[in-house]
């Protein structure tokens, strides 16, 4: 037999049609999206009947709406979450607020899209040991195991004067106002100042400088001064990126003003901020200090300061290691020292140490302009997160002071927040371990007794020392040799608990803290809505609900306070924070009563008196009357008589208000007319003209009534007076080297937010941005062969990255300097290997900025994928897929 | 005169026995009722955000060079290089086209050094011209903004030439550098406008091919026309 010739060209081809056929198979792709896990024509809204009855709910185009905060940035936008046949459709932005004017960036109108994502934690899942998979349990059980390994954690430790040392709490400042407050309140009632957050990484710096310049936190004007300013200095700051609608506001007001806005942007990156800049100042990192001193040295010389403002409302301070005995005070100088100080300072100097492409008339320049125009400054991370973050900032304020651009109309020193409550909830509701609620300090006995009073706990409940700042905390957990060493006389911690945040993404020199956590003798317990980095070394986890889920208050950069009602279901058994507290702090005072420790079984009342005022609210409505009697305690008796009151900022008036209130509101008709916009200026500030009438201060325009800088110890000339401080220049903890050529920097991208594990699950923000990259300067890359794309090997003393680079002509880093993201969930592409972890010995802010590595070129362009923490389910229960792969470990 | 005939005879009859011996091999193989429609067969199925990989000769001898041999495709690390179908377009079939909207190219230059005919010609990044970016404006949500109040930079900051091909207004409203825009489609691929609600899912930009010679001279007015 055979097969015919026909027959074969004629099987062939259809052969040949066939396989082209079948080349391309049109698979569609599945039709489930993000958000819409709930079944259908299930009704997701929960939304009290006092929002109902308020100005922030209404119907409108077929939609019901309902006015929150945004959840990321510091920015503080107000928004609509719109809901369409009961589940959240969309966001958008309400028009009338004074912060946003109705504009929003991608990462705010998208957020609705995690409202029931699939990844979600819906039920409390719990491990004896961190090498077993989750299972899940009760709420009940869960208390129950987290009080009985409390117990054991304090009882391993002992007794210090900053309390119970094997036992503390990380907190962040995307938590809301309410839950950080009684958090920290439920820490110190148990015994131990062991109570931080993540602003510690990122607003610290800022603190101390606010606190040591004006003698009280936080920034004196607000957002409203860029319309009325005529120079913006941008500082360490990619505005255009972290804070895009303040960046917008900026650009506006430029265009409105051609010729008569300038602005000025200081950062040795070019980056999407440079591009609204008149002036950019490049310089080598880290050598900030010596360029604002030459700033300040030409002013002082060229007489362009404001001598009135000057000599009325300053003194000037420094601090002498030995001779003074508080950094925050120093002591005082008179201005001719301080001249001598500045006279090495000339922009010559700082020319050469500054590099880049800093001349000596370029700073004359910049200093005229800021002298002799109202001018804004606005910073964040670039100037935050140095070891000398404190005095950095004293010499930005250092430059408003001296030419009077502070305290009137487009004339400020703005540190801008990055995190959304790092200033309402952790500055303001004391959720760092050395500072209190409502502008108290820990080590001021004054300060500790009027909270003991209206907490109703015996006096000595809170212990009188700060605890473990951050860097020390998760020394302390890690517990090495090394941290010993480093920290003499450290205790370990054996029990931490975490809220929503993910220190273990985000902690500088992140590699010794993850051994730390793998350790069976730390408990873990972790308050989260998706799994993270963290979550994969907690023993318990507790699912929380998202943003619009419970109900809390956001405080902004400008001293702004805005309210976020519950509006949606949180799915499966979600408890809110203040519930899990009030629940668990029963729990635990019961089985503290058993205990034999007397000093233990004295803190069982103290536990039960911290949540007594609640437990009723808790058992009627955890999502909406509970956030409420905790906000009515917090705003009307701790931070009543404080600088930082809010006693006039009611939930009715917070819903009212379409942009919050602006602190100090001691009364309700302060409130509802939205607070204070201008502090320290007398008419202006009710305290202001309160302390002026009450200390008899006759003429005084402009009174600094912060604590710190009205103590009776003082000399009268500093008194009621800013203080200008002299700041040497220092460089940066670990500058480049032969071994080590390049410096590495961080930050962050417009559309992803921090660790990325919301951002990172909105499909269409995560299509973009899937993964990290290394941004390369073009003279660096052409010289080590490096093309973009190619997978680049970033090594420093601590640790290893492979990450694609992005060699960019128009923008990017300085020569000798490379930028990478941090939001990259994937180990190889998490930089906080990376990073070091000196810190600022005042503000104990890490350096973030500034660390030597070298860079070579490890493999050629490859596709990579976004990697996400997720939980899969194993033989016996859940676990991540970090923890399956080898390579992730 | 009857041997002309007779020769247009036979040229006849063997044109028609050749259609129907190529319908016949092709109908073994696939039902034909899944042609969309017969001129397919001859139409080029390249048409808004449906491309040529990299630098691809003009689409009237596409089909014609390309000898069908899948290099490309093999090459391309992102997958996003696909084949035409006989459904999609007869004679173009098993020819490589990219599909922005599934997956954009991202401009590694790998497919044009493995292409065997030159039917895909090695050029710069920057000389890539597979289409030109449009963007309709009522879609855009930030040349909306007025409605939305929203202040995307997408396409902005996804463009591998941001700055350059994409540049954005005082107000962040993008526009597209006709001259510079490579039509590699990822800003295509990553607008986010089809997430508005009142967008009912429609993206606001479309890559529309463009003809090769065109490429320098290529003015606003004709990409408004195609």
């Amino acid at each position: 037999m055979g097969i015919g010739r026909r027959d074969f060209l004629k099987k062939s081809a259809a052969l040949t049609a066939a396989s082209l056929v079948g080349i391309n198979l049109n698979i569609k792709k599945d039709g489930v999206t993000l958000g819409e896990s709930a079944s259908a024509g299930e009704n997701l809204m929960r939304i009290p009947e006092e929002v109902k009855n308020s100005p922030a709910y209404k119907q409108e185009g077929g939609y019901t709406w309902v006015r929150g905060v945004c959840r990321f940035c510091g920015t503080g936008c107000k928004v609509w979450l719109g809901f369409k046949d009961g589940k959240p459709a969309v966001i958008r932005g309400e028009r009338n607020s004074a912060i946003n004017f109705g504009f929003l960036c991608m990462k705010g109108m998208l957020f609705y899209k995690l409202f029931r994502h699939p990844d979600r934690l819906t039920q409390p899942l719990y491990r004896k040991s961190k090498k077993e998979p989750f299972r899940p349990i009760s709420w009940e059980k869960a208390y129950e195991i987290i009080a009985d390994e409390m117990i054991k954690a304090i009882k391993k430790g002992e007794w210090t004067p900053y309390g119970w040392s094997g036992i503390a709490y990380y907190g962040s400042g995307q938590a809301l106002t309410e839950e950080t407050y009684l958090f920290q309140k439920l820490f110190r009632c148990i015994g131990t100042n062991n109570v931080e957050g993540n602003p510690r990484l990122c607003m610290a710096s800022a603190v101390g400088g606010y606190l040591t310049s004006f003698g009280t936190d936080e920034p004196a004007g607000g957002y409203a001064d860029f319309d009325k300013a005529q120079t913006i200095f941008i500082i360490g700051s990619n505005t255009a990126e972290c804070h895009p609608i303040l960046y917008r506001r900026i650009m506006h007001n430029k265009l409105k003003n051609p010729g008569g806005y300038m602005v000025i942007n200081v950062d040795p990156r070019i980056s999407p901020t440079s591009k609204i800049a008149d002036i950019h100042m490049q310089f080598k990192p880290g050598t900030d200090l010596a360029l604002l001193n030459a700033l300040a040295h030409v002013i002082v010389n060229e007489g362009l300061y404001d001598k009135e403002f000057v000599s009325k409302y300053c003194a000037f301070h420094i601090y002498t290691k030995g001779r003074d005995k508080n950094p925050l005070l120093g002591h005082q100088v008179s201005f001719e020292e301080y001249k001598r100080f500045l006279s090495k300072y000339t922009p010559e100097y700082a020319a050469q140490i500054c590099g880049g492409n800093i001349t000596p008339e370029m700073i004359r320049k910049v200093a005229r302009r800021f002298a002799t125009t109202r001018t804004v400054s606005i910073w964040t991370m670039g100037l935050n997160q140095r070891t000398r973050g404190v005095w950095v900032n004293n010499l930005v304020t250092n430059l408003h002071l001296l030419t009077g651009n502070i305290c009137k109309d487009g004339a400020d020193a703005l540190s801008l927040t990055g995190q959304p409550n790092a200033c309402g909830g952790v500055r303001e509701g004391g959720g760092l371990c050395h500072i209190l609620p409502g502008h108290r300090i820990v080590k001021s006995k004054e300060d500790r007794e009027s909270l003991e009073k209206i907490w109703g706990v015996p006096k000595g409940t809170i212990p009188p020392k700060p605890g473990y700042h951050t860097v020390k905390m998760f020394s302390a957990i890690s517990y090495t040799e090394q941290d010993r060493k480093r920290f003499p006389g450290l205790k370990p911690i054996h029990f931490i608990w975490i809220e929503e945040t993910s220190p273990l993404q985000s902690l500088p020199n992140v590699r010794r803290f993850r051994e730390g956590f793998a350790r069976d003798d730390v408990f873990v317990v972790v308050n989260e809505i998706f799994p993270t980095r963290t979550t994969e070394f907690a023993n318990l986890i507790l699912p929380t609900p998202f943003h619009f889920e419970k109900t809390g208050v956001y405080g902004c950069t400008e001293r702004r306070s805005q309210l976020t009602p519950v509006a949606v279901k949180a799915p499966g058994s979600c408890r809110p924070e203040l519930q899990i507290i009030v629940e668990f702090a029963q729990v635990l005072a019961k089985k503290l009563k058993r205990e034999r420790d007397p000093r233990l079984r004295a803190r069982a009342h103290t536990v039960y008196q911290c949540v007594a005022p609640f437990i009723e609210a808790a058992k009627k409505d955890p999502w909406w009357e509970l956030a409420k009697a905790v906000w009515t305690e917090y705003a009307q008796h701790v931070t009543k008589g404080r600088d930082s009151t809010l006693a006039g900022a009611t939930y009715e008036v917070l819903l009212e208000r379409p942009d919050g209130v602006q602190w100090p509101a001691p009364t309700v008709e302060i409130a509802r007319k939205g607070g204070t916009l201008r502090r320290f200026v007398v008419g202006k500030d009710p305290l202001a003209t309160e302390f002026v009438k009450k200390h008899h201060l006759e003429g005084w325009e402009v009174v600094d009534y912060g604590h710190l800088h009205c103590l009776p110890t003082l000399p009268p000339e500093s008194r009621y007076r800013f203080w200008i401080w002299l700041r040497p220049y220092k460089g940066p903890a670990e500058p480049p080297d032969a071994e080590y050529p390049f410096v590495l920097s961080t930050g962050r991208v417009i559309d992803m937010w921090h660790t990325a594990s919301m951002t990172g699950r909105i499909l269409e923000l995560a299509s973009d941005y899937p993964y990290a990259w290394v941004e390369i300067n073009p003279k660096d890359a052409q010289r080590l062969g490096i093309q973009p794309g190619d997978l680049v090997l970033i090594e420093t003393r601590r640790g290893k990255n492979i990450i694609p680079a992005r060699i960019s002509t128009d923008e990017g880093p300085m020569e000798g300097m490379v930028f990478v993201y941090w939001y990259d969930q994937e180990k190889h592409r998490m930089i906080n290997f990376c990073t070091l972890d000196a810190f600022d010995p005042g503000s104990k802010q890490p350096e973030f900025k500034i660390c030597a590595c070298r860079i070579k070129k490890y493999a050629p362009a490859q596709p990579l994928k976004q990697y996400l923490v997720k939980l899969v389910k194993v033989k016996g229960g859940y676990l991540h897929n970090a923890e399956l792969d080898p390579n992730e470990r | 005169m009857e041997k002309k005939r007779a020769t247009e005879e036979r040229r006849k009859f063997l044109k028609v026995t050749l259609g129907a011996f190529l319908s016949g091999a092709l109908t073994s193989s696939c039902d034909l009722s899944r042609l969309k429609n017969p001129k397919t067969m001859v139409k080029s199925p390249i048409g808004p955000n449906i491309l040529r990989p990299p630098g691809a000769v003009p689409e009237e001898h596409f089909a014609q060079k390309c000898i069908r041999c899948g290099r490309c495709g093999e090459v391309c690390p992102y997958h996003c290089i696909k084949y035409f179908d006989v459904k999609d377009g007869g004679v173009f079939s098993g020819t490589p086209y990219v599909n922005v909207m599934e997956k954009p190219c991202y401009l590694c230059m790998k497919c044009v050094y493995v292409c065997p005919t030159g039917s895909l010609v090695p050029c710069a990044k920057e000389d890539v011209r597979m289409g030109v970016a449009v963007i309709n404006r009522q879609i855009c949500v930030t040349w909306q903004q007025d409605k939305t109040g929203l202040m995307c930079k997408t396409c902005f900051s996804v463009c591998p030439f941001s700055g350059v091909a994409i540049k954005i207004d005082h107000d962040f409203r993008p526009y597209i550098v006709e001259e510079y825009c490579t039509g590699c489609g990822i800003c295509a691929y990553s607008c986010i406008a089809d997430t508005w609600y009142e967008n009912n899912g429609k993206k606001a930009i479309t890559i529309m091919p463009i003809k090769w010679k065109k490429i320098k001279e290529i003015k606003l007015e004709d990409i408004k026309k195609s």
